[in-house]
This record gives structure tokens, sequence and C-alpha cells, in this order.
């Protein structure tokens, strides 16, 4: 480690692993209730588990990002963080308030919460994905701008790089579409219309900005290619991230109410998001081909390179699959749509934090890499929880082509929960995949704990 | 091929096959065309379904003011062609105002279409009249914004040249700037006639 | 070696350029008449010319590798095939 500072990575990434680890565990439960319905009924309803599942995920992956800043800003500036208190302080911040919000989902009625909270005050509760309470939200907007703040701040008296430009950009947009999370119009129309700024602006947009920065630098360090080589890829990809991403927003405004005209501007625009995903993974497979050295740490590299497959595959190509506004017509809010979550999540966003942890924390650990023993078990993880989740997409594509076929499609639609019943198989398969996941995550965390001979600091 | 054309070939090189421009401005540009084929075929195919409203809507379009439109776009590529060649042969600073020709070109191009762009929404045209006006609006104007980001590049290589950066041994971002430029023009030479001629 | 070589000499610039002007205002003149098949082929075929003309000169994709001389040019060519199949189809309802 370069910079004393980079430490106040660590916490935020045991974290970042720990509520992954509760987003699995509440996945499992709800991947159960699909089928076993009264399960853990009334103790946890599936609508609890399900917002549990989603917000845990975007908590663990907002520590992941921080975790990441306060490990890459240093460095790329060459300056130690502007405070790292600061740093510290925000984490228990963030870990309290989360912490508290989760206990008040499973164990307060969301009714109860909301009046509790003060959602009368300002109404922004209910939303999927945004669920939390005022208070929570409040706390994010302070919780970002302070980190945001001494990011800025590290940078700003170090030095400039391309790659940490284009992180503090996706961090700022992060934080900026987050505030519409606090404007709810009654008109319901308009209330979706802004909710997907925040939702698609997000994974979509902003967030791609971070994830392509995160990539460049662990592929420099462990590549060794040059920089200039590296940001000329960083700008080409996040050129037509944002171009296809900001406009591909229509493919969510083909059936709100919004103006015809977004059906042609979302089909054409968002058939061209795999472009950027598909840049990244020529990318990340040219520059590690191209390498000048070989780096220790063999599975950050696999991490690395299984991000830019993964999100093209997820994000890219499942995205693709239902984008085109007369296939959406007819598979939209399908499990089509859980299909093509679960891969792009995990190949886009898990992978690059994991990318990230993987390459980091052997070195705030006092090492270059861990020792093979650990590597082994590291990788193995790698490939469980990829092939588990390659096989959770396939079996929810399955069961979403068979759902669309019998609601939809077919001259006498069966009801949803008919349909339901149809498709439980494909669901138990779900969710035995589930399970190799979970194996896979128990095994990445005890790759930790795996002592041995380790490499010195290169 | 990747790994080898990224940088600028050196003069010794210049015999052998190579790309002008980085690999990577191109790899934009075959982004670009993809985006453009996608909104040209759309239109075509679009068209097929609805002929004789296509057809009325078209006619109302100011033909003049394209073909204008694309006598501009070529004479400024033409002169980035020059400027590239000035500094090609080590007269760069000179050959700026080839450049500033283009850039001239260029905002002449910007200001014919802002006044289409005028006339048609007097005459209360907008995204949401007819499925041509939908096309004619998003595709004229998806070009309009290359345009604008095409002149931008061109500034900076004005400002470039102006300096006397750019020589026989480094082409490499003038060369990639200008191939940029001439897909905004190329695109353009597809659209003229599927929007405004053909019918 | 001289520069010549790369990028076309200024003669053969202007000599491009008054042939695409004089295309564009062939282009625009074809536009007054009643449409047609032949009248669209035509315009068609003219813009793939000009079209190949701006990527195999004045981008100098000539001088380019085969892999990028054919997928320009390929877009080209297949954006107009596209294009002309389209109208085509419109003109048989």
């Amino acid at each position: 480690m370069q910079y004393k500072s980079q430490a106040v990575a660590k916490p935020y990434f045991i974290a970042a692993i720990g509520l992954f680890i509760g987003q699995i565990v509440f996945g499992l439960v709800m991947g159960l209730q699909y089928v076993i319905g009264d399960f853990l009924f009334p103790m946890l309803p599936f609508n609890v588990a399900r917002m549990v599942h989603t917000n845990l995920l975007i908590v663990w992956l907002l520590f992941g990002f921080m975790g990441a800043a306060y490990y890459m800003v240093p460095e790329e500036s060459e300056t130690e963080l502007y405070s790292p208190k600061l740093a510290l302080a925000l984490f228990w911040i963030f870990l309290v308030a989360g912490a508290a919000t989760v206990l008040g989902y499973l164990f307060v009625p969301y009714a109860t919460l909301a009046e509790m909270t003060g959602n009368d005050l300002l109404a922004t509760m209910g939303r999927e994905f945004l669920e939390q309470p005022l208070p929570t939200k409040l706390g994010i907007v302070v919780v970002a701008l302070a980190f945001l703040f001494n990011i800025s701040m590290t940078m700003l008296k170090g030095r400039k790089t391309a790659i940490s430009m284009v992180l503090l950009l996706g961090l700022w947009g992060l934080a900026i579409f987050f505030l519409f999370s606090f404007y709810n119009p009654h008109n319901l129309v308009k209330d979706k219309y802004y909710w997907w700024w925040v939702v698609h602006l997000w994974v979509e947009g902003v967030w791609e900005l971070i994830l392509g920065a995160l990539l460049a630098f662990v592929l420099i360090k462990v590549t060794g290619v040059d920089r200039e080589v590296i940001e000329k890829w960083l700008y080409v990809i996040i050129t037509l991230t944002l171009v296809t991403g900001i406009i591909g927003t229509g493919h969510h405004y083909y059936w709100i109410g919004a103006p015809e005209y977004w059906q042609w501007w979302g089909s054409i625009f968002s058939a061209l998001e795999p472009i950027p995903f598909f840049a990244m993974t020529v990318f990340a497979f040219n520059m590690v081909n191209r390498r000048r050295r070989e780096h220790p740490n063999k599975a950050a590299v696999l991490w690395a390179l299984g991000t830019g497959v993964m999100a093209f595959l997820g994000a890219g190509v499942w995205g693709f699959l239902h984008t085109l506004a007369p296939v959406n017509y007819y598979t939209h809010g399908s499990q089509i749509t859980a299909a093509h979550g679960h891969m792009a999540f995990y190949g886009a966003y898990v992978m690059v934090v994991l990318t990230l942890i993987s390459y980091a924390m052997p070195i705030l650990r006092g090492r270059a890499a861990n020792s093979n023993k650990a590597q082994v078990v590291e990788m193995w993880s790698f490939w469980l929880m990829t092939i588990a989740m390659v096989f959770i997409t396939l079996f929810l594509t399955a069961a979403g082509i068979l759902q669309v076929w019998l609601q939809r499609v077919s001259d006498t639609p069966m009801g949803f929960m008919a349909t339901q019943d149809q498709v439980a198989l494909f669901y138990w398969m779900r969710e035995w995949a589930g399970v190799a996941f979970f194996i896979g995550l128990i095994l990445y965390v005890i790759s930790f704990f795996i002592k041995g001979e380790s490499k010195a600091i290169a | 091929m990747l790994a080898t054309s990224f940088h600028t070939p050196k003069p010794s090189s210049r015999t052998s096959p190579h790309l002008a421009g980085d690999l990577a401005i191109w790899i934009f540009i075959l982004a670009e065309l993809g985006a453009f084929a996608v909104f040209f075929g759309a239109y075509a195919f679009t068209r097929a379904k609805h002929v004789a409203d296509f057809n009325t809507a078209q006619l109302a379009l100011n033909r003049d003011a394209g073909a204008l439109n694309t006598l501009l776009l070529l004479t400024a590529s033409a002169f980035v062609v020059r400027a590239v060649q000035g500094a090609q042969m080590g007269s760069g600073i000179r050959d700026a105002r080839w450049m500033l020709g283009a850039i001239a070109c260029g905002m002449a191009f910007l200001i014919v279409k802002g006044g289409e762009y005028s006339a048609a929404f007097d005459a209360g045209i907008s995204l949401s009249s007819s499925i041509f006006h939908m096309f004619y609006l998003s595709l004229t104007f998806f070009h309009f914004m290359h345009v604008i980001l095409g002149l931008v590049i061109l500034a900076v290589l004005w400002n470039g040249l102006r300096l006397g950066r750019y020589g026989v041994n480094n082409m490499n971002r003038l060369e990639s700037g200008a191939a940029y430029w001439h897909m905004v023009d190329m695109v353009w030479l597809i659209l003229f006639p599927l929007i405004y001629v053909i019918h | 070696m001289s520069s010549t070589e790369t990028h076309s000499t200024a003669r053969r610039t202007a000599a491009l350029w008054l042939l695409l002007i004089l295309a564009t205002l062939l282009t625009w003149h074809l536009g007054e008449n009643q449409g047609g098949g032949l009248l669209t082929a035509a315009l068609l075929g003219i813009a793939l010319i000009k079209g190949l003309i701006v990527a195999f000169d004045f981008m100098a994709l000539r001088h380019a590798p085969p892999l990028w001389r054919i997928l320009v040019g390929g877009w080209l060519l297949l954006v107009c095939a596209l294009i002309g199949l389209a109208f085509w189809k419109g003109s048989l309802t």
C-alpha cells in the first residue's frame, strides 16, 4: 500500500462482503417463497424479503464503490486522503443507518415505518428500490456529499488522472440522480418517469462510469500497460455508455404513458447499449494479452476478465433480448426481466467490486497477493458463483419465456398465479442454482482466512 | 491487429496498410455507423408501411436547404483533407486556415439546419406530429449533434495546427479527428437522399 | 516515399470535391421528378459512390488494412441495399 490513508478502504470492503452474504440469504428465502408460498409467513412476507434483498444489494455495492474510491483515489492522485477520519466516521454512520433501516423493514410493518419516519411530511416511500424511510434517504445524501467532498478535495490537491476524473464523474452522478428519489409526483406517469432517472440512470449511466474507472485502474496495475492506452479506451467506452445509456432510458417509457416516439428512441438506442460493454470486454482481454508484467495476483486478473465477459452477457445480451419495443410489449415485467437483472447486476457491479477487493485486500493486509492456496480457493469461488449465476439466469429465462407464452401470447391466456404454478419446476432449479451460488460465496469468504506462503509486496 | 495498430506508425512503415487515425476512434466510428444504420433501416422499413403519408410529408421539406447543407459538409470535408495534407507536408501552421474554412462551413450547416427547424416548429411540427416527422426530427437532430461534436473536434485540431503540433511524425490526433468529421459527412450523404429526396 | 502516397494530392482532392458537388446537384435536380424504381436506384447509386469517395479517399481507407475497407465499404453497401429493399417493398403495395 503506497499511502497510509488507503487503509480506510478495508472496513468498507469487509462491510460490503458481510452485507453481500445477507443479500444472498434473503435471496434464498425468497427463492423458496416462489415455490412454497407460506414459507416463513407471517414472520417474513415475500415483499419484505424482496425489499431487503434489493436494498442490501444497493447498499453493499455502495460500500464497495466507496471503499474502492478510498483505495484508488490516493494512489491515482499520489497524495494522502484529505481526511481519513471523516472517511471512518462516515463508514460507521452509513453502517448503523443501513442496519437500522433493514431492522425497520424486518420488525415494523412498512406502513407503520412510514408513519414513524415522517413520510407524511415528504412522501418518498413505497417505490421499488427506493423504499428507504425519509431519514435514511437524507442520511444517504449527507454521507454521499461528505464522501464526495473528501474524495474531491483529495483529487484537487494531487495529480488528476483521466481514470480518477471518470470515477469522480460517476460518483457525483450517483449522488445527483439519487436526488430524484425525493421527487414523487402524484401523477403515476410522472412518478414512473422520474423514478427511472434514479434507477436507470444509475445502473445504465453513471454506475457504468464507476465500473469503467475501477476496471481501468485494476488493469493498469495488473498488466503494466501504458496509462495512455488504457485511458484512450476508457474515453471511448464512457462516451458510448453515456450516449446509449441516457437516451436508452426510453426503453422504460414504452408503456407508462410517455409519448410514442420513445418506443423508437428507446428501441434504437438501447439496442446499442451492448456496444460499450462489448468494447469493455475487448479492452480487458486486449490489455491482459499485452501485459508487460506477470502480476502475482492471478485471482484479481480472473475477476477483471470475468467482469468484462459477464457484464457483456448480463447487461448487454440479456438486456438486448427484451429491449426492442415489439418484444418488450410481451415480456415487460416477466421473469425475463428478473433473469436480466440478476446477471447484469452480478456481471457488472458485483464482479467489479469483487475485482477491486480481490486486488486491494491483499495489499491492505500487507502483501502483493495472497498465497497460491488462498488464490486457488478464491478462483474456485469465482467459477462456482459465476456458473451458478449463469444457471440462475438460464432458468429464469426459461421460466420467463414459458410465462410470457402461457400468460400473454397464447390464444387462451392463463392468469398470473396459474402460470406461476406451471413454471414452478424452473423456480426449483433456480433455487438450487442459488444454493450453489451461496456455497461459492462461502468459499470466497473462506479464501480470506487461508494462510500460506504469501507473496511479498512487489 | 488490435495490438499493433494502436500507435501512429512511424513514417517508414507508411507504405504498409494502416488506418489514418487511432484504432480507438475507428472503433468509435464503427459504433456510430451502427447507430445510423439502425436508424436508416428503421426509417426505410417503416416508410414501406406508410408510403403515401411519408411521400406527402417529405414533399413539404425544404429540399434546397438539404442540398445546400450537403454542399457545405462536402466542402468542409475537402478543406479538412487539405489541412491534413498540409500538416503531412510540414506546412501545418500555414494550412491551418483550411481547417478554419471547414469550421466555417460546418457552422453554416448548423445555421441552415437551425432555419429549417425553426420553420418546422413554427408550423407546429413536433416529434408526435406524425411518424415521418418523428423520424425526420430524430434522425436530423441526432446528426445535428454529431456536427456540433465534430466542430468542437475541428476547433481543437485548428488550434493544434496553428501551434504547429502536427507534422509527419505526429499525425495521430489530427487524422483521428479528421476521420470523425468525414464520418459525420459520409452519414449525411446517405441521410440527405433518404429523407429529403427519394420517394 | 512521400506523403502523397498517404494522402491524396491537392489536385486530386479538388477534382473529387468537384465530382461530389456535381453529384449532389444531380441528386437535387433528380428530386424534382416523380418517384419510381429506376430513379430510386439511381439516387441510391449516387449516394453510394459519394460515400465511397469520402470513405476511401478522404478517410484514407484505400491505405487501410482490408478488414477496415470491408467494414466501412460494407456498411455503405449494406445501408444502401437495405434502403433499396425497403423502398422496393414499399412500391409493391
